[in-house]
């Protein structure tokens, strides 16, 4: 049990600070512009995504500068509302993984004996378990709309943050200050709340934002099935809509298919540079 | 040591024995399974001498097709799908009758049919020397043995069309009297055009079809072509029949390749290795692909349709003014126009497709979104609250609309229907589930006893059911066993009257008449709402082979299109 403060122990960082903190200054900047674009949608937004303004399959032209969808809605419009589903589902579906997982981690670190080498078998199934089709599976079972997609997501990604946690509630509870107020007697929710969640929290973070980029990478790639809500207009769902319309095999991709699909991977993108540099700042062992 | 080489060397002469045996087994097998008593050894490649027009040069014509999902071994009892697989079916077996270009059927295996005044016999004349493909004979007895083995096993669907057959009887070499216990105008079109004649000596053997084992061997038709190779859920190869009755085939040989989802057969004809697809493209597809140089499009009107559903035995649409209200707020053309490209006939407020001879133009559907406000508003349905939403005895008027997820088109029709009920202030929700909830929800254990357990829905018939209007019964009568297709539990005892009185009319101008008053009825009655009845469109590459007939109303998979043009009837 080393000390944490003594630099000599600790590993080698993967890439200079500063590079990460660019890295990280970076991802925050797409997701600031994406949240943006979410929140101010109504206003940015030419057109209402729902309403029938041109005819269908129109090419970009100066009125609808990516044309229009199979039965006539902007494209560009869908896009920038699309932002909302996507953030929320991606945001919340992580913040239920996270709940789960510190949940399961901090008891399984805290009790490693009997109920937490049970509960990590437990871990080691759900994460072997063959995750795209039990989330089909899931997906399928429990029907469309938006409250199934965020827990279908949720309920299969918090393994992860879960082992991480455990970890680091492993290396606390035999921490001296720990042993300390153990021994004069606290009790363990006590223990947990004062001295192991808040040592834990800062942990959780870089999780919840690696989470929160697999969580919108997951929501789209369920509503491209068409396994989400198909009528909620999200990044997923307009590529869902141009494959099923066959736009991937003619000229509409370029306006269907190419900007959902860059809208999500700078989404996932953004996140996960986050979590990178937040990672690389308060991981003590990366 | 010796002991083991002497194995390994026994082993390896065995590996290329069996080897040997199945390179040579395709050939061999196609000249034993086509016809081993009439096809000349080994001239299997050389195309028969024929009268056709169409196949000028030696080269023969090999025509590769796309299905989307197999069709198991393809037999009367195996086939899967009403479209495409009784379409493929059919190219091993004939009928007693057989569709023409316009849907009608024609004498084709019996040469002539005749019936008495009031439709319950039937009397037909048997064409002379067809064989089927083993080189037996195609008999009376063999069409008496079709009937009756389909009535006993009466797991497959020919049974259904069977019934109300009293007795077949034969007279001579070749005429056969069929006896109805009641009159049926449409015996033509539901039984003797539908049904494969099976061979005798082949099927007696096959004591219980549900559970035999199919090979080629039971693959025996009297059909233009004899599947000679079939790999499941991969790919069918027919070669053609060069003594069929009616003259060979203008396509010599036929692969069907099988897919998995309708975005593979698109791809395939633009990179030539398919030549047809065997499946309706989607409207949007129509003229991308017909800009493309070798590959054309045949178009034609379809007898499928596309229509909203409600449960008339709940309030609020029990009411009539509702149901009216409903029919005239939907723009018809609006979604012909928008989810079809066009490529859809406009629904008729009386079932009846306008392209149909009996069709009664009075009741053609209009929006109306003032009437439709003012039926309600005259009705009490009324907007108490100022939400928009009008309120009946059971709150507001917010329903929730059904659609199976697995058609795009149809969850476009349903939202856009939401969109045409809003103006009226009928709140509708759409929700999109698998299509096995869907078909549950709408027609439970497919049989109208079980009652319904939905508001509103996206529904769909296929083609039969729109070809033969002499039954329209089945859709809207009132008491189920007549109407087992009434899945929205409508009754109209005037309705009922001329519907039932139509499944037996015997006089073609009073059943006009009859169905002319019906459309009125029903236009009124509004059971269901019909939107459109899309178009079927067919893609080919014309360089192949460009002989595709549309049958009006089926489409182009039948033997007509593969037959020689003065073949066809």
């Amino acid at each position: 049990m080393t000390p944490p403060a003594i630099p000599a122990n600790r590993p080698r960082r993967l890439l200079p600070r500063s590079l990460a903190d660019r890295l990280g200054w970076f991802g925050a900047i797409i997701v600031g512009f994406l949240i943006l674009m979410a929140v101010f949608a109504p206003r940015l937004a030419p057109y209402d995504p729902s309403e029938r303004v041109a005819r269908p399959f129109l090419p970009p032209s100066s009125e609808h500068l990516l044309g229009t969808n199979d039965v006539g809605q902007d494209l560009l419009s869908e896009l920038i509302f699309g932002a909302r589903v996507s953030l929320t589902v991606g945001i919340v579906a992580a913040v239920v993984a996270m709940l789960i997982g510190t949940t399961v981690g901090v008891i399984a670190g805290y009790y490693p004996k009997r109920l937490g080498s049970v509960l990590m078998r437990f871990v080691d199934v759900v994460l072997i378990l063959p995750f795209l089709p039990l989330l089909i599976v899931l997906a399928a079972y429990l029907g469309r709309s938006l409250t199934n997609t965020i827990i279908v997501i949720g309920v299969l990604i918090w393994a992860a943050p879960a082992r991480i946690i455990r970890s680091q509630v492993l290396s606390l509870r035999s921490r001296e200050y720990v042993l300390a107020s153990r021994s004069m007697g606290a009790k363990d929710r006590w223990v947990i709340l004062r001295h192991i969640l808040p040592r834990t929290g800062l942990l959780a973070t870089g999780s919840f934002v690696r989470a929160i980029s697999g969580a919108i990478l997951l929501e789209a790639a369920l509503s491209f099935l068409g396994l989400g809500d198909p009528i909620q207009k999200s990044w997923g769902s307009i590529l869902f809509w141009a494959q099923s319309r066959g736009a991937f095999l003619t000229p509409a991709w370029k306006w269907w298919v190419l900007p959902p699909g860059l809208a999500i991977m700078a989404a996932s993108l953004g996140f996960a540079l986050i979590a990178f540099a937040v990672e690389e700042r308060i991981n003590p062992k990366l | 040591m010796n002991k083991k080489r002497a194995r390994a060397v026994i082993l390896l002469l065995v590996l290329a024995l069996i080897a040997a045996a199945c390179s040579s087994g395709t050939t061999d097998t196609t000249s034993g399974d086509a016809s081993p008593a009439t096809t000349a050894a080994g001239g299997t490649t050389d195309p028969e001498p024929t009268e056709t027009t169409a196949a000028t040069t030696d080269e023969p014509v090999v025509v590769r097709a796309a299905v989307t999902g197999g069709e198991d071994t393809l037999n009367p009892y195996t086939y899967v799908s009403g479209f495409p697989g009784w379409n493929m079916l059919m190219l091993q077996y004939d009928s007693l009758m057989q569709f023409d270009v316009n849907g009608d059927p024609q004498p084709w295996l019996a040469e002539s049919v005749e019936t008495n005044d009031d439709l319950t016999v039937w009397t037909l004349t048997l064409a002379e020397g067809v064989m089927f493909s083993d080189g037996e004979q195609l008999t009376v007895d063999d069409v008496e043995f079709t009937f009756n083995y389909f009535t006993e096993k009466a797991a497959g669907r020919f049974a259904r069309d069977l019934r109300g057959v009293e007795s077949v009887t034969t007279d001579g070499d070749r005429t056969i009297t069929i006896t109805l216990d009641a009159p049926n105008p449409a015996f033509d079109l539901v039984a003797l055009a539908d049904i494969p004649i099976i061979p005798e000596h082949i099927w007696s053997e096959v004591t219980d079809p549900e559970e035999h084992q199919f090979d080629s061997v039971t693959n025996i038709g009297s059909g233009p072509y004899v599947l000679v190779d079939y790999v499941e859920d991969q790919s069918y190869r027919f070669e053609a029949n060069p003594d069929y009755f009616r003259g060979a085939p203008a396509v010599d040989e036929l692969v069907v390749v099988v897919f998995a989802d309708d975005s593979g057969p698109l791809a395939a004809i633009r990179s030539n290795e398919i030549d047809v697809i065997f499946e309706r493209i989607s409207p949007e597809q129509i003229d991308l692909l017909d800009a493309l140089d070798p590959i054309d499009i045949s178009q034609g009107p379809e007898f499928t349709t596309q229509m909203i559903n409600f449960d008339v035995t709940k309030a609020p649409f029990d009411d009539i003014a509702v149901r009216q209200a409903i029919s005239k707020a939907v723009d018809r053309q609006d979604i012909v126009d928008t989810v079809f490209l066009g490529a859809a006939t406009v629904g008729s407020p009386g079932w009846v497709h306008p392209e149909k001879a009996v069709y009664n133009p009075a009741v053609a559907a209009e929006r109306d979104v003032a009437g439709a406000n003012a039926l309600l508003d005259e009705a009490g349905y009324t907007d108490s609250d100022g939400d928009g939403i009008r309120e009946f005895s059971g709150g507001p008027m917010s329903f929730e609309m059904l659609t199976n997820s697995s058609d795009s088109l149809r969850l476009r029709i349903a939202e856009l229907v939401a969109e045409m009920l809003a103006e009226i202030g009928i709140e509708v929700t759409v929700s999109s589930v698998e299509t096995a909830t869907w078909e549950e929800a709408v027609w439970p254990g497919f049989d109208i006893a079980n009652g319904r357990n939905y508001q509103m829905a996206v529904w769909g018939w296929s083609a039969p059911v729109q070809a033969n209007t002499i039954r329209v019964a089945e859709l809207v009568d009132g008491n189920p066993d007549i109407g087992f297709l009434n899945l929205t539990g409508f009754s109209d005892p005037a309705v009922d009257a001329i519907a039932e009185a139509l499944l037996t009319e015997a006089d073609p101008a009073v059943s006009a008449q009859q169905i002319g008053e019906l459309q009125v009825l029903i236009a009124e009655g509004v059971p269901f709402v019909l939107l459109a009845y899309p178009d079927g469109a067919y893609a080919y590459n014309s360089a192949v082979y460009d002989g595709w007939e549309f049958i009006a109303g089926q489409g182009i998979v039948s033997k007509l299109s593969l037959l020689d043009a003065s073949a066809r009837p």
